[in-house]
């Protein structure tokens, strides 16, 4: 029984614990010996776990295949750069730029999906990838607008009341990123447990029986769509502001697309928990284990960094690779438990409230 | 004015009819069978109705309504606003950069203030100047490829199950197609999603939402006492048997307090006991004051509780009457056994 219970409260409060870990990390952290510190390390794993939530959305709820998350991704980097750099008369603040980053995200998603939104199954896979190839070229070729290949730099940072915000003190970076994570896993918790959201599963679950219970499908896709493009976008504007810089547009390849969609399978689809636990896992996995292994191993003398084939972060992608033909055989559902196996635990738990009422009255 | 008003349906896949002028109505508080041998189209007859299929030829009236889209002001704007959009996206697209250099590039000197009415003045200057292949021929394309498309897409989606829903017919399926991943009671509150007011920005920040929630919570809950359900309200639906799974999809169109109920086969793989349970399930459903149109092989239910019966063999309807004088025509003995009993 105890083994279960602990099970069952990682299951249902994964969320809670992952946000009490993740408040706690930076203290932690300082007891840590300077080469083993990685909490500083974690806030790409913030921007990207809200991509991976937007990619959720789109697929994990409504079951509609995006392969080109990464063109709404440069949209908000590049709408940020654009909005804040001082290099354009706009030069709005942090806090106005993000708001107007997600609307135009909103609003490129819109514009996207009608033409598309209406395509079925690997169709509409095939046409974001495409998008999210001609997003790329666009901003490289549009170098009056996005200077190009080298990329919009320096933004501001950020200023919060009289706080300002710097490159080199990562702890306010730290917070700021990981409140606005929050804000958006409770935005997509809420509107799991809404009509939106269950018209976006009972779309994926089966559209024609949807569409019978007059549920209009392209409203709700186009809805999913749309949602999923504005998080890509924040994480965009998040990961622009957070570098300093757009980077150049080829940052926002493919690879961008396939590894937001690796955080949600690994996780769990149509999971936020899962989403999270899938970015930490993937992300850490990619931009701390393999960075301090890589540092520590190359202090200790014991690999050659001119040489390719030893350093342990050329591995990456085989590692990706392995991680994700594991869980589709042992795991298909994710490292965290679906909804179903959520819904028998709830079960289990009514049968038992059931059984003790019948044992009161007796 | 009948409820259901089925007038020469015709139906054809290529060069197949699988529906040869069929007509029938439907009153309201009847109970409506649809009988015939297998691959007679009935199931046809039913995607017909709810908009699933569009019917080659005829009409099909729900309470005097066509089951279309109407015309409305609001489409009309919707589609020009499409049609002016895409100019407008059209001629920017292929002047974005000039404009951008004309307006912004040109005006703006570092970190100096920023004159922004002669920067718009400028680009629509720049648009003036530019050469017409550049400004109205896009604009043109643009508006035309705007307004065709949307038109086109428009009727096609006219009639689609989801405006026939809306105007109160509910359908159950001949293989159970209830949302297998979600709980039972999810199940229901997505059949009662016509009914809710509840918008994006509400759902997503909570404003409001908790009375709508409660409510709606209450009356699903309702409607599985209804069909007996209700011990099952938490479970994964994939997790019910078959016969519970076909309660649960009654229970979701009833959820959507439809005036027509459409019930294909839904004794289908039950006992003998259980289709007594689903007879005097459906008769409660006709005492709610719904019409049900019922596709049923299990002749003992059909008998028992129709108040009309419709025969179609072969894509014709070849009887329809009262149980009594369907079973005493020789044509449908004929359909079914294939050779004159006398």
């Amino acid at each position: 029984m105890p083994a279960g219970g602990i099970r069952r409260i990682l299951v249902l409060r994964a969320g809670w614990i992952l946000l009490a870990i993740a408040l706690v990390l930076p203290v932690f952290d300082s007891f840590l010996p300077r080469e083993f510190q990685f909490a500083g390390l974690m806030r790409p794993i913030f921007i990207l776990a809200i991509l991976g939530l937007g990619l959720n959305v789109v697929t994990g709820y409504t079951g509609l295949l995006n392969l080109g998350l990464a063109a709404f991704m440069a949209i908000g980097a590049y709408s940020y750069g654009i909005l804040t750099c001082d290099i354009y008369p706009y030069q709005l603040s942090f806090w106005t730029a993000l708001p107007l980053t997600i609307c135009i995200g909103a609003t490129a998603g819109i514009v996207l999906g009608l033409p598309t939104i209406r395509l079925r199954g690997d169709y509409l896979a095939i046409v974001t990838l495409g998008l999210g190839e001609i997003m790329q070229d666009t901003l490289k070729n549009l170098d009056g607008i996005t200077q190009g290949t080298q990329g919009i730099n320096p933004l501001p940072a950020p200023r919060l009341f009289n706080y300002q915000f710097s490159p080199e003190n990562w702890i306010p970076w730290y917070y700021l990123l990981l409140a606005i994570l929050a804000v958006v896993v409770l935005f997509c918790r809420n509107l799991e447990h809404s009509r939106v959201g269950r018209s976006w599963i009972a779309i994926r679950e089966d559209e024609i029986a949807a569409t019978c219970m007059g549920i209009n499908p392209v409203k709700v896709k186009l809805l999913a769509f749309s949602v999923g493009a504005e998080l890509a976008a924040m994480s965009g504007g998040l990961w622009a502001a957070y570098l300093g810089s757009t980077g150049e547009p080829g940052n926002y390849d493919f690879q961008i697309s396939i590894i937001a969609l690796c955080m949600v399978i690994i996780g769990g689809m149509g999971n936020i928990s899962g989403v999270l636990l899938g970015a930490v896992v993937m992300i850490g996995f990619n931009s701390i284990l393999l960075v301090k292994v890589t540092t520590i191993l190359a202090q200790k003398g014991l690999i050659d960094t001119q040489n390719v084939i030893t350093v342990p972060s050329n591995w990456k992608y085989m590692v990706f690779g392995f991680a994700l033909i594991l869980t589709m055989r042992f795991k298909p559902e994710g490292l965290l438990p679906s909804r179903q196996i959520k819904a028998e635990l709830h079960e289990m738990d009514e049968d038992r409230r059931a059984l003790k009422k019948k044992a009161g009255t007796k | 004015m009948s409820l259901l008003h089925v007038d020469d349906v015709t139906m054809q896949f290529g060069g197949l009819t699988a529906v040869n002028k069929v007509d029938f109505r439907v009153e309201r508080g009847q109970i409506f069978s649809v009988i015939g041998p297998n691959g007679a189209g009935k199931t046809t007859v039913f995607n017909a109705i709810t908009g699933v299929y569009e019917p080659t030829e005829g009409i099909i009236l729900i309470d005097g309504r066509p089951g279309m889209r109407p015309v409305t002001p609001r489409t009309i704007l919707g589609i020009a606003l499409v049609g002016v959009l895409t100019a407008a996206g059209f001629t920017i697209a292929l002047n974005l950069e000039s404009m951008w250099n004309a307006a912004i590039s040109a005006n703006y000197i570092y970190k100096q203030p920023f004159a922004w009415g002669k920067a718009i003045g400028d680009a629509l200057g720049h648009l003036r100047s530019a050469p017409a292949t550049l400004t109205l021929l896009p604009a043109i394309a643009g508006l035309l490829i705007g307004v065709a498309g949307a038109t086109s897409v428009w009727r096609r989606s006219r009639r689609s199950p989801d405006v026939v829903a809306r105007q109160g017919v509910a359908r159950t399926f001949q293989n159970p197609r209830v949302f297998h991943q979600m709980t039972v009671l999810e199940n229901v509150l997505v059949g009662m999603d016509t009914k809710l007011r509840t918008r994006f920005w509400h759902a997503a920040c909570r404003l409001g939402f908790k009375h709508e929630h409660c409510s709606s919570v209450e009356k699903a809950m309702a409607m599985l006492r209804f069909v007996e359900l209700e011990d099952e309200a938490g479970a994964a639906a994939s997790c019910l048997s078959y016969g519970h799974q076909r309660r649960l999809e009654i229970a979701r169109a009833l959820a959507s307090e439809p005036k027509l109920l459409l019930l294909d086969e839904p004794a289908a793989g039950m006992n003998p006991s259980e289709s007594v349970d689903l007879m005097e399930l459906i008769r409660k459903i006709r005492d709610r004051g719904i019409a049900v149109v019922l596709i049923e092989h299990h002749m003992n239910l059909v008998m028992g509780v129709s108040d009309r019966i419709a025969v179609l063999d072969y894509g014709n309807k070849i009887a329809e009457g009262t149980p009594d004088e369907i079973q005493a025509c020789p044509k449908v003995r004929k359909a079914y056994l294939g050779t004159d009993l006398d």
